[in-house]
């Protein structure tokens, strides 16, 4: 932190420069990503995950009366041998996994040079580029109160790039509402799938809400917080004295007294949050994982394989 | 108080200034420094428990508003530059002159059981707090007035070098030389600014003193005394001194006076003891102003260094201690050497002094032997012999001395007469103390001629025929051959002969009773017992070791003992190199053990009665501005460590 910084106060900084958000550097991490990832789903067939839409697959489901107009090469002929009943064979139907990867946008993530967007974005990129890979339906969202994008699902490796246009392309600010976020991802997807959210979740009231809405409409929520080690523990930061809080997101104003133990509260209030919202998440089936971004992202990315808590 | 710097006015205004820029800083002061989170939600939550605190922030806001104010305003203060009246008074040269006098160890006045104080204690006090009133441009010088006057602490305006001169001050063992004194401190302080001379005493001064401090007031220079005096019951030694008995030397007696010097009748013990030995115990009673002295007779002449002690059971009638001992000596008993020069055909001559005792030492000596002035006593009875061209400068002893024309003998011939008669004869004489030379039938004889002086202790027809001259020597011309005569004869010439020579020897050595303290005194060698041959100098160390070398004239050194007690005294040349002899000194002087106040009656102008000593100045090291700009400092320091003290970033 420098001088000028430390002096007045971080400022809210604009979104990070897309020229070097996804470089030379960026890609060839993500091929060796994709090849690490394929190392480690071997032999299983991406697309070809069993839903249970019945349709047109090979495995047998149920059976229901015959109607007019089934296929009759549906028609389970044994059952009529025995039963005298028509009933049409149902098979369970092979479709690929629709991803959506959601990424938090707000001012909160913009903080310190945007040092959180960025990561989330580069996770999210490559995400996206292993899911293209293996031949699923990804689609994007960058949301906060007053931003909501979507990319549409896409498949093909070859579409990364339109993965990276909308990411850099996307209008970022506003305040943090998880809670609406997920609601019109819901709303707006026609297909539950996997979604993946990628915030700090420095929402006290609507983190966990959002995520559980997103179960609720059939989606299998994964929520990745994104944490910058110096906001959530401010000791280190030498900020003492009086000073006027300034909400990064809206125009609360708090005056305080920082001292070192209040420092230390915070960073303790900071981890207390945190756990919470590990805990509700896991209570409820959701995927959650704490991403420090003083890890690297692909470490991260194969972390979440590793554990198998994305791909099912 | 007066402002030496700027002007009400002017500070008023400037802390006018400060007090609105401090204001303004303090309100500038109060806009926080912004900084921007990510979560304030989270923030608020922490921070919620210290809204219970606000109001103690705001009266530390308000604390630290004032706490600066009164920093701004003792900085314009010192800008002020604050006088007291003491330092803007004109300044003052003071001479404070403090009676060390032995008087002044008596008790004080303000004495208890408890605090036993002094009159040098409260007169040393007195001059502390002088010297603590003293202004930046006061000066003071302290004197010492003992037997010698010394300067404690020369004219200074540092108090720390004055109070440190003031406390080495102890009473002496004699009287004040209060006239030295009085004359140093004027003009120590003659020729400044305010001179004023102080004197602290307790009154109890010999009539020299009054009169300088007398003197000192009607002088043009203020003198202010200052009394501290106490209780005046006091007894003491006043006289002690020890001696062989001319008759008897090898015993002694020891004389001791005791004077009562208070206002009631006191009840002592007089003990002396002789080489630490209790040789005499008496009790006395006496009346107020009463003397009385004491005798010891028949001591062993053996010992030889006497003490005298005053004890009684109520401490207080015997007041200071100083007088309360005191010390003599008695000088070794050397042999009388006695040398006859003699043709030997007078055997009378030579049984009488051989019957002398073992005090005398008879040597038989040729008239021209260079040593003969080393005895004490030469007889020259050389008959039909002439005398020697010079005589030996000693005491001499010459039987017929004018036989013949040329003769060196100092006392000049009168005339020669045929068949003298002895009508007179001085019977006071100690020379002829049971001596009768009444019908002496003498052949022939010669008179001599008397100059101022000389005694004639025998006449014939009056004309002295026996003659003594005692100047440094004795001279005794005896102007008959006993051998013409029928004196050998008779009972009355070994009585002579016996009491020549026990004249002499009483002469020499003679005795020293003691030497007086503080008092410049020649001293022969002889008397105390060492032979002065080529002696030049001598070393004299006191009771308290201190030594001091001493040149010798002729045989004699002047001593000026300060402490009683008993001195060596050591020859460094001469013969008797390295011989050491005693002398005591004793304070022995009814003035300086006198506790009366003699000021009382001296009737002194209330002008001369000194006034309280001055306040004490706030600072003395230096101006009040220091004082204040210390203060700030201080100020500064508490408010950063309780306030300030966080490092705010």
């Amino acid at each position: 932190m420098g001088i000028r910084e430390r002096l007045f106060g971080a400022a809210k900084a604009p979104a990070p420069a897309s020229d070097d958000l996804f470089d030379e550097a960026f890609l060839a991490r993500l091929e060796l990503l994709q090849v690490i990832a394929r190392r480690l789903f071997r032999g299983r067939q991406r697309a070809e995950r069993k839903t249970r839409k019945v349709g047109s697959g090979i495995e047998f489901a149920d059976h229901r009366p015959y109607s007019p107009g089934d296929d009759i090469r549906n028609l389970d002929w044994t059952v009529y041998v025995r039963l005298g009943r028509t009933l049409i064979r149902l098979f369970e139907e092979d479709e690929d996994l629709p991803i959506r990867i959601v990424v938090d946008v707000s001012d909160s993530m913009c903080l310190r040079g945007g040092a959180k967007l960025r990561y989330a974005q580069q996770v999210g990129a490559a995400l996206a580029y292993v899911g293209l890979a293996n031949l699923d339906r990804v689609g994007l969202t960058c949301m906060s109160q007053d931003t909501h994008v979507t990319l549409p699902a896409i498949r093909g490796k070859g579409r990364i790039f339109r993965v990276f246009d909308f990411l850099r392309s996307a209008q970022t600010g506003g305040a943090t509402d998880i809670r609406a976020g997920c609601s019109r991802v819901a709303a707006q997807s026609n297909q539950p799938g996997l979604t993946i959210v990628l915030s700090d979740f420095y929402d006290l009231e609507g983190a966990f809400e959002g995520l559980n809405m997103l179960r609720f409409r059939k989606h299998e929520p994964v929520a990745i917080q994104i944490i910058d080690p110096a906001e959530a523990d401010p000791t280190g930061s030498g900020l003492r004295g009086d000073v006027r809080l300034l909400d990064c997101e809206g125009e609360t104003e708090r005056d305080v007294t920082l001292s070192p133990r209040a420092l230390t509260a915070y960073a303790e209030a900071h981890e207390r949050f945190c756990a919470q919202l590990q805990s509700s998440c896991r209570t409820r089936g959701i995927g959650y994982m704490r991403a420090n971004i003083d890890v690297p992202f692909d470490d991260l990315v194969l972390r979440l394989f590793r554990q198998g808590g994305i791909v099912r | 108080m007066t402002l030496a710097g700027w002007s009400l006015s002017q500070l008023g205004l400037l802390f006018g200034v400060g007090a609105g820029a401090i204001t303004l800083l303090y309100l500038l002061r109060m806009r926080r420094r912004k900084v921007v989170v990510p979560f304030a939600a989270l923030w608020e939550r922490v921070t919620r428990d210290s809204e219970s605190r606000k109001i103690w922030r705001r009266l530390r806001r308000l604390l630290s508003w004032l706490v600066q104010l009164i920093l701004l305003a003792l900085v314009v203060a010192a800008i002020g530059d604050p006088r007291t009246n003491a330092w803007v008074r004109d300044p003052v040269t003071v001479a404070i002159v403090v009676d060390a006098s032995a008087s002044m160890a008596g008790v004080s006045d303000a004495a208890t059981e408890e605090t036993p104080l002094r009159r040098i204690d409260r007169a040393k006090q007195r001059a502390m707090d002088q010297v603590r009133g003293l202004g930046p441009s006061d000066r003071a010088v302290v004197i010492v007035a003992a037997e010698e006057v010394s300067v404690a602490s020369p004219l200074s305006n540092d108090p720390s070098a004055l109070l440190a001169g003031i406390e080495t001050i102890e009473p002496s063992h004699g009287e004040a030389d209060l006239g030295r004194a009085l004359t140093l401190a004027g003009h120590a302080v003659r020729d400044n600014p305010g001179a004023q001379i102080l004197v602290l005493t307790d009154g109890a001064l010999d009539v020299a003193g009054a009169q300088a401090l007398r003197d000192c007031i009607d002088s043009p220079v203020q003198c202010q005394v200052d009394m501290h005096t106490g209780p005046a019951g006091n007894v003491a030694i006043t006289a002690f001194a020890a001696r062989r008995y001319p008759e008897a030397r090898d015993k002694l007696e020891v004389l001791a006076e005791v004077q009562n010097l208070g206002d009631v009748a006191a009840s002592v013990t007089l003990d002396v003891l002789a080489d630490g030995v209790s040789v005499g115990r008496r009790p006395i009673t006496l009346a107020p102003g009463q003397t009385r002295r004491e005798v010891l007779t028949d001591l062993d002449a053996a010992r030889s260094r006497f003490e005298a002690r005053l004890s009684a059971e109520d401490p207080a009638a015997l007041g200071p201690d100083f007088d309360d001992v005191a010390f003599a000596v008695v000088p070794p008993l050397s042999p009388l050497r006695v040398a006859l020069i003699s043709d030997g055909t007078n055997l009378f001559l030579d049984a009488a002094l051989l019957n002398l005792g073992d005090h005398v030492r008879l040597d038989a000596a040729e008239g021209t032997e260079p040593d003969l002035a080393d005895y004490d006593l030469v007889f020259f009875d050389l008959g039909n012999n002439p005398l020697p061209e010079t005589l030996p400068a000693t005491n001499l002893a010459v039987f017929d001395p004018w036989r013949f024309e040329d003769s060196p003998f100092p006392i000049a011939k009168g005339r020669d007469v045929a068949r003298p008669f002895l009508t007179e004869q001085a019977r006071k004489h100690p020379l002829l103390q049971h001596v009768v030379f009444k019908d002496v039938n003498i052949g022939r004889g010669t008179t001599f001629a008397l100059e101022p002086g000389d005694d004639a202790l025998v006449r014939s027809l009056g004309d002295p025929i026996v003659v003594m001259r005692e100047a440094e020597h004795i001279t005794l011309g005896v102007g008959f051959d006993p051998r013409q005569s029928d004196l050998p004869m008779r009972i009355a010439f070994p009585l002579f002969v016996d009491n020549l020579v026990r004249y002499v020897e009483r002469r020499t050595p003679g005795f020293v009773a003691s030497a007086p303290l503080g008092l410049s005194q020649a001293l022969g060698l002889a008397d105390l017992g060492l032979s002065p041959d080529g002696i030049t100098r001598v070393e004299v160390t006191g009771p308290d070791g201190h030594a001091q070398a001493r040149p010798v004239e002729r045989g004699r050194f002047r001593m000026r003992a300060l402490t009683p007690g008993v001195h060596t005294i050591a020859a460094l040349d001469g013969l008797a190199a390295g011989a050491q002899v005693e002398v005591a000194v004793n304070q022995a002087n009814p003035d300086a053990s006198e506790l009366h106040s003699m000021l009382d009656a001296m009737e002194l102008p209330d002008e001369a009665s000194a006034d309280a000593a001055p306040e004490p100045a706030p600072l003395t090291e230096g101006p009040l501005w220091t004082a204040l700009m210390l203060a700030a400092a201080a100020l500064i320091a508490f408010e950063w460590a309780t306030y300030h003290r966080r490092v705010t970033v």
